[in-house]
């Protein structure tokens, strides 16, 4: 202790100042002054912290009996004061005592007041914008998981399909392919046309269409409805356009089987429909070219990626890069392409979201559907940015397969997926380009475009122009109302 | 199960013997009888039909011990397996004989939904649904009510014989609780049959202005549009027309669950095989699940 150091130096300087009492001026003898005096014969040090100030007394009667007032602390209890160490009311240092100090403090209240409004502003921030979106991703994903309670659509058999499921474009024609190395040439994708001629021909002169470089590939319901079905239909097949089967060349091509070959008088709408007479009246008409050539539609036609086109990580509409699938309504992601139900690729509208069954409404009775589009583009987004696709439901035994053994394995393995390449690492975003869906007009997103603009309705018939370099522009033109 | 020769089975060597009953059209209202049986079936046994006091004008009558069986022919329910092989059998003669008739017939409801899954009966299906339009079923109720039809179909056992029976209320537009069947494909041999109800067109619907409504006496209702024009596709190995927009009535009749849902009634869809597994403890109890559709 300081005390035992405090004894040794207070006698040396006692001792000193004995000693140069008798001869020094200034000494150090003055009681009164309450400073230590210091003489050149005393040591450097300087007044310590704690150090007793008088030194003419003899340091024991400086001492006082003060520790024992102290109140008893933390180190005075006993064991029966031990439970209400923290919570003993009389005691100034427990736990109810400060927290009421605390309380009336205004700097406590001041951080109180600071974290119960940051804590409000986030607790409505997590409501109003953070849980819906969560919520909705969360039950979007939820339609691509099996489960035993929902089901996965796209294992049955389902339907049939008369003709081609799947024709790739001819590769002659792909702008910047090889037979087009300086990249001129276009692709002309346009919505429903329904017999609209003259405005077909409209379009095709805003669009410049050159039949030396452009092609034309029509999204399907090249007929019905309009006032010129035969006159399209040459059209097309002088331009040696593709179109993709619809749902009205779906009609008309099951009731060539049973009307053509009959030498019965059409049936009259009593015994049929309206749309069923008209359907069979147009069929006279046809001659066996444009018979083969609504034969010779596939479900759904595929153009390669464009090689010119550089691959954007932006988020741009008007740029595709990518595969393009042409289907006359719309396709289930996550489906294989083999496994798509022939009916519903030529007329859905919306998709349910737990079960992924379509539907040809835009919304269905039960109230669970969203439009396709809509879950097809979270799904592409989702797989060009390399997200998870763990759980997500896989349609032959080999994919179950791989995708068990590496869920197993976990993080780890995700570098090995992007080397081995289990069915979702060698995935590929697609677009989609789409007609069918009138009512909501045109329709472009990053991942799909929807063409049908309603022009046999009054509305406009649309074109989207792709060129080598995977730019696209859209051009319009305003048709007349032939519903009425 | 599947029969050996698959499609031939479709065509057999056919010996038809036909006992015609010419229908008139009704002036009075029409007493109650069973049509008459006699000649008819291969063994003589206590008849298990159910009487139906309290529904006097019921024409069809089924077996008392189960609603699926006519008991005019049968006297026990079959096992899984054999309903299986005999249902089967059933759709294709009934396929064929209306082919040969030139009768337009499909397939709707249980079988459809069978026809999507994997184009074979549900397992778990006691009978099988079929539609006519208006004009065959007066054809066939002109020419073909009570009729036999005999048939060799290889692996079965010895031929067999199949009725068709009209039901007089099939005159009946309107809907009718007691007689919502207007005709009936009967193996006289099991008891097991095919309802064939007819499409009609919806005269009350039409003249509110509704155009194309059809309707059926079993309280169904559809647009002309979504059932024709018919599409051809393969049933159990024949040659079958289904409805038009197939998934629309589908979804319409049984939910979007109906098509996805790869657990149902005590079996489970395999999608390698594309079969319909049966939940083993289902099997061995030998008891399923009441059938859905």
């Amino acid at each position: 202790m300081a005390g035992t150091q405090d004894d040794a130096y207070e006698r040396s300087v006692t001792q000193q100042q004995e000693q140069p009492q008798a001869g020094v001026p200034g000494s150090a003898s003055d009681p009164s002054s309450g400073q230590l005096q210091f003489s050149r014969y005393q040591p450097r040090t300087a007044l310590r912290h704690g150090e007793y100030t008088k030194r003419s007394r003899p340091l024991v009667d400086q001492v006082n009996n003060s520790w024992q007032e102290i109140e008893k602390g933390y180190y005075a209890v006993e064991t029966d004061d031990r439970e209400l160490r923290f919570c003993d009311l009389e005691d100034e240092n427990s736990c109810p005592n400060t927290t009421k100090g605390l309380v009336r403090s205004k700097r406590f209240r001041k951080m109180i007041l600071i974290a119960v409004t940051v804590a409000l502003a986030l607790y409505y921030a997590w409501i109003s914008y953070v849980r819906p979106r969560v919520e909705q991703e969360w039950d979007v994903k939820q339609g691509f998981l099996p489960a035993r309670l929902n089901g996965t659509y796209g294992i049955a058999r389902s339907g049939h399909f008369d003709g081609t499921l799947i024709q790739w474009l001819d590769p002659k024609l792909v702008p910047g392919g090889e037979a087009d190395p300086e990249g001129k040439r276009r692709l002309v994708f346009v919505g429903d046309i329904h017999g609209c001629k003259k405005e077909l021909l409209h379009l095709l002169d805003k669009v410049g269409f050159n039949v030396d470089t452009d092609h034309l590939v029509a999204t399907g319901d090249v007929v019905s409805k309009g006032p010129d079905n035969i006159g399209v239909l040459d059209e097309l097949i002088r331009l040696k356009a593709d179109s993709v089967r619809g749902n009205h060349e779906d009609r008309l091509l099951e009731m060539s089987k049973t009307v053509l070959g009959s030498d019965l008088d059409s049936p009259d709408e009593a015994a049929t429909s309206h749309g069923s007479v008209k359907d069979a009246k147009l069929l006279k008409h046809f001659k066996h070219r444009h018979l083969k050539y609504l034969k010779d539609m596939p479900l759904m036609l595929r153009v390669p990626a464009l090689p010119h086109a550089s691959s954007s990580w932006r988020k741009d509409p008007h740029h595709i890069a990518e595969d393009i699938i042409v289907v006359h309504a719309g396709i289930v992601p996550d489906v294989p392409l083999e496994k798509q139900n022939p009916y519903f690729v030529m007329n859905m509208r919306s998709i349910d979201r737990r079960t992924h069954v379509p539907s040809a409404l835009h919304e269905t009775k039960k109230g669970k559907s969203s439009p396709w589009m809509m879950i097809w583009n979270w799904y592409n987004d989702r797989l060009v940015h390399g997200r998870s696709m763990k759980g997500f439901h896989s349609y032959t035994a080999d994919e179950y397969r791989r995708q068990q053994v590496v869920t197993n394995e976990g993080w780890l393995s995700r570098g090995w997926q992007a080397i081995s390449g289990n069915k979702h690492a060698t995935l590929k975003p697609q677009v989609v380009v789409y007609g069918h869906d009138s009512k909501s007009g045109l329709q472009l997103h990053r991942w799909s475009k929807g063409l049908d603009s309603s022009c046999v309705g009054g509305g406009k018939l649309t074109a989207m122009v792709l060129d080598a370099k995977g730019e696209t522009h859209v051009v319009q033109v305003g048709c007349k109302n032939y519903k009425a | 199960m599947h029969l050996p020769l698959g499609l031939l089975a479709c065509f057999p060597v056919v010996v038809h013997s036909i006992i015609g009953i010419p229908t008139h059209p009704p002036l009075e209202p029409l007493p109650r009888r069973d049509a008459p049986v006699l000649g008819v079936g291969s063994r003589s046994h206590r008849r298990h039909q159910n009487a139906y006091p309290d529904e006097p004008d019921k024409y069809f009558h089924e077996a008392d011990f189960d609603r699926h069986y006519d008991g005019r022919f049968a006297n026990k329910r079959l096992s899984y397996d054999e309903r299986r092989k005999h249902l089967t059998a059933l759709m294709q003669t009934y396929l064929s004989t209306m082919n040969d008739i030139g009768a337009e017939t499909w397939i709707m409801h249980g079988s459809l939904l069978g026809w999507w899954w994997n184009r074979k009966i549900l397992p778990w299906d006691s009978d099988i649904d079929a539609m006519v339009s208006e004009k065959s079923i007066h054809h066939l109720a002109d020419y073909y009510n009570m009729t036999v039809h005999h048939y060799q179909l290889p692996g079965l056992d010895e031929g067999r014989d199949y009725m068709l029976e009209v039901n007089p209320h099939y005159i009946n537009d309107s809907m009718e609780s007691a007689n919502k069947i207007d005709a009936r494909w009967i193996d006289t041999d099991t008891g097991l049959y095919i309802d064939i109800t007819t499409l009609r067109r919806n005269r009350t619907a039409e003249a509110r202005g509704v155009e194309g409504a059809m309707m059926v006496k079993d309280n169904h209702h559809y647009m002309y549009d979504d059932i024709f024009p018919l599409r051809e596709s393969k049933f159990e190995g024949c040659p079958v027309n289904v409805p038009f927009a197939y998934s629309e009535v589908l979804i319409e009749e049984y939910r979007e669950g109906a098509l996805s849902q790869t657990v149902f009634a005590g079996h489970r869809f395999e999608p390698e095989t594309q079969e319909w597994i049966p939940l083993r403890h289902a099997v061995q109890q030998n008891k399923l699940l009441p059938p859905g559709p």
